[in-house]
């Protein structure tokens, strides 16, 4: 499987926050060649590990979260469903959505938009609140109540697809694009001798405040760490300092969010290895897992790579293959060197 | 019927554009027609004769077209810009795929991210002016090796059948009125019966205006969609009709007050076969019906409407049920008609 199927084949996963399952039980089919041992923990977060076999040997952790934006459903109203986010969604991509439901069968619906004949005409220009939105599911009040429990989850219909020459286009590549950069990274230390042990933490709960990095930052107790997850790119109607370009390689965050040393690790590695790179200057949160990462137990240095993507957190996320393609590059050298440098330091 | 429905709804027919659902109409209609005109504004006009010739000359009527958008302009990064063909609530397009020109090449309807909003932004939806269509393309250079200025834009095509026998589909209106005619084109009729499948309803029922003229009908049926708003949070007088109200047979709209005669008729040929109907409760919209019945003389119309919800959206929801509702109501009709 190459990087671009893999990030499809784990976009097409239904695992909002809180309801990670199916993106857990295919990471596992996957790492598992290239690891020694998994675990999962009490918050869902996967954890893997390939050990060098050295005695004292340092501990280097590489983040993803497997969750993503989604739905769930918090009433019934007439066969329509309520729903609240989970994780932070623009209502304004909401209207004549295609959703899924996660029962245990699941469930096609479609956000209903009320016509504008409804509606006063200076409302046409306001974005419809979450709260008055419903999932359409073309069922009776009866009929929904009885399949759809509340509680339940959704996502955005469909998967990622490829668009144009480089470009992936879909929902979840926030942040599965950086879990499939992970585990290719994996694949590219599977014969290699390491001075380090190297963990995987595949978080879950990110979207809802980097939950599950806390609890398994804490088990796994890292010597360094890189959280690998999605940066904004830029787009016409975003500003230039706020965003990134696309097709410039790895974004290494730089700022107190990060360790110095680690992103100056990170950057020589780049260079040496002619890896395209850009900085992203991060003057305060990341708003990634390495904002908990950092601070876990007696701290963290911590690194962060990003992959650039567009319209985050709708259904139309859109990222460069070639990007991901550094970032896995970078990640492989990185380890190799952090491991040759600081293992016996 | 419903196979009709999807593969009339996946074809793409955008107003001024209609050349797919023409042509695949022309094919299925070609082996039961008497006649075929395809006129200068392109409607596609089939003649079928009938058991009987009525005393009435009848013309059955059903838009081809869609709304969908047109790009004008390619900006420097390859971002095309667009406007509207028909009503269109710019709501409902925000992060919506599309397939630009007659290549079908993929696009999306950009905003930029949730995270990167001031307050006053997160309120309000951009003009169409300020949307655009990314097709990932890295340079304007390569957009404009795919794409070119006036091409047409139509929405997703992903059809699901869902709920209690619901379809959700691009397009709904009109191609089940299409839909309903070929049905009808099949069969053996009553009597002869002229079939307008019309383009650019959606701009203004431009296409009828000029199909009316040409066949010079005495009697007219639109079969149309028509607007639900039975969601939550709609007040009962404003939702228009339901999906789950069966077929709509209205009265008056927009454009057009019923012929009273013909609305009664097909009031009671509902309730003597057991067809549930309802009629609009608002009055909203319009439909060709508007062209038909002004043109030369006048023409005495009525219309049978599908309700669906989202209509003029990618995602549109219409009752299978309705469908085949509207295809028996047209039939029992023509049989009326022909013993008149």
């Amino acid at each position: 499987m190459n990087l671009t199927e893999m990030i499809k084949a784990l976009c097409s996963l239904a695992a909002p926050s809180g309801f990670e399952d199916q993106a857990r039980k295919l990471v596992r089919e996957l790492l598992e060649p290239y690891v020694d041992e998994m675990r999962e923990d009490p918050m869902g977060n996967l954890i893997a590990v390939k050990k060098c076999g050295k005695p004292d040997a340092k501990r280097l952790m590489l983040d993803a979260h497997m969750d993503e934006v989604g739905l769930i459903v918090t009433g019934i109203e007439k066969g329509f469903l309520r729903f609240a986010t989970l994780g932070g969604i623009d209502p304004r991509m909401l209207p004549a959505r295609e959703v899924r439901i996660l029962t245990e069968e699941p469930v096609f619906g479609v956000i209903d938009t009320m016509p504008p004949h409804a509606l006063a005409p200076e409302e046409m220009d306001k974005a419809i609140e979450t709260d008055n939105l419903f999932i359409d599911v073309g069922m009776s009040q009866e009929q929904a109540a009885a399949r759809i429990p509340l509680g339940t989850a959704a996502v955005f219909a469909g998967g990622c697809e490829t668009l144009g020459s480089s470009m992936l286009c879909g929902k979840a590549l926030d942040d599965r694009a950086c879990v499939a950069i992970i585990i290719k990274t994996m694949e590219n230390l599977k014969d290699r001798d390491l001075n380090l042990d190297l963990y995987c933490l595949i978080s879950t709960q990110e979207e809802v405040g980097t939950r599950g990095a806390i609890t398994g930052t804490y088990s796994i107790r890292p010597d360094y760490a890189i959280a690998v997850d999605v940066t904004h790119a830029h787009t016409p109607d975003a500003k230039k300092e706020k965003t990134l370009p696309m097709g410039k390689g790895a974004a290494i965050g730089v700022g107190p969010n990060m360790n110095r040393s680690v992103t100056e690790l990170l950057i020589e590695t780049a260079k040496d290895k002619s890896i395209p790179y850009q900085v992203e200057v991060l003057p305060s949160s990341s708003g990634t897992d390495g904002w908990v990462i950092q601070i876990s137990r007696s701290g963290v240095p911590t690194g962060l790579v990003s992959l650039p993507v567009k319209y985050m957190h709708s259904p139309v996320e859109m990222m460069n293959v070639d990007d991901a393609e550094a970032i896995v590059r970078l990640l492989t050298e990185f380890t190799l060197r952090l491991g040759e440098e600081r293992s016996y330091a | 019927m419903l196979d009709t429905v999807k593969t009339l709804c996946y074809l793409s027919g955008v107003s001024g554009c209609e050349d797919e659902v023409r042509d695949y109409i022309l094919e299925r209609a070609m082996p039961f027609a008497s006649e075929i005109i395809t006129d200068s504004i392109e409607n596609l006009l089939v003649f079928k004769k009938g058991r009987v010739e009525p005393g009435k000359r009848l013309m059955l009527c059903a838009h081809m077209d869609e709304v969908g958008l047109i790009v004008t302009g390619i900006d420097d990064e390859g971002y095309l810009k667009f406007d509207f063909i028909g009503g269109i609530d710019r709501r409902v397009v925000i992060g919506k795929r599309v397939y630009v020109g007659h290549d079908r090449i993929p696009g999306f309807i950009g905003i930029k991210a949730f995270h990167l909003l001031d307050k006053d932004e997160k309120k309000t939806v951009p003009k169409v002016g300020d949307m655009y269509i990314d097709i990932g393309a890295r340079s304007k250079a390569e957009a404009e090796k795919q794409v070119a200025l006036g091409d047409v834009v139509a929405f997703d095509d992903v059809i699901a059948e869902f709920g209690d026998g619901c379809l959700k589909a691009k397009a709904l209106d009109d191609r089940v009125g299409c839909a309903v005619m070929l049905k009808l084109l099949e069969e053996e009729l009553p009597c002869d019966t002229w079939f307008a499948f019309t383009v650019q309803e959606e701009v203004g029922t431009r296409g009828a205006n000029v199909a009316a003229y040409k066949l010079r009908p005495d009697l007219a049926l639109v079969l149309e969609g028509t607007t639900a708003a039975d969601l939550p949070g709609v007040d009962e007088g404003k939702q228009i009709c339901s999906l789950n109200g069966g077929i709509v047979i209205p009265f008056m709209d927009h454009g057009t007050i019923y012929d009273r005669g013909l609305f009664k008729m097909l009031a009671r040929l509902a309730d003597d076969n057991h067809i549930k109907w309802q009629t609009k409760g608002r009055i909203t919209g319009g439909t060709d019906a508007s062209a038909i019945q002004r043109s030369r003389e006048g023409v005495r119309t009525g219309a049978l409407a599908c309700a669906v919800r989202n209509i003029h959206s990618h995602a549109c929801i219409a009752k299978i049920k309705d469908f085949d509702d509207m295809l028996e109501l047209a039939r029992l009709f023509l049989e009326e008609v022909a013993n008149d």
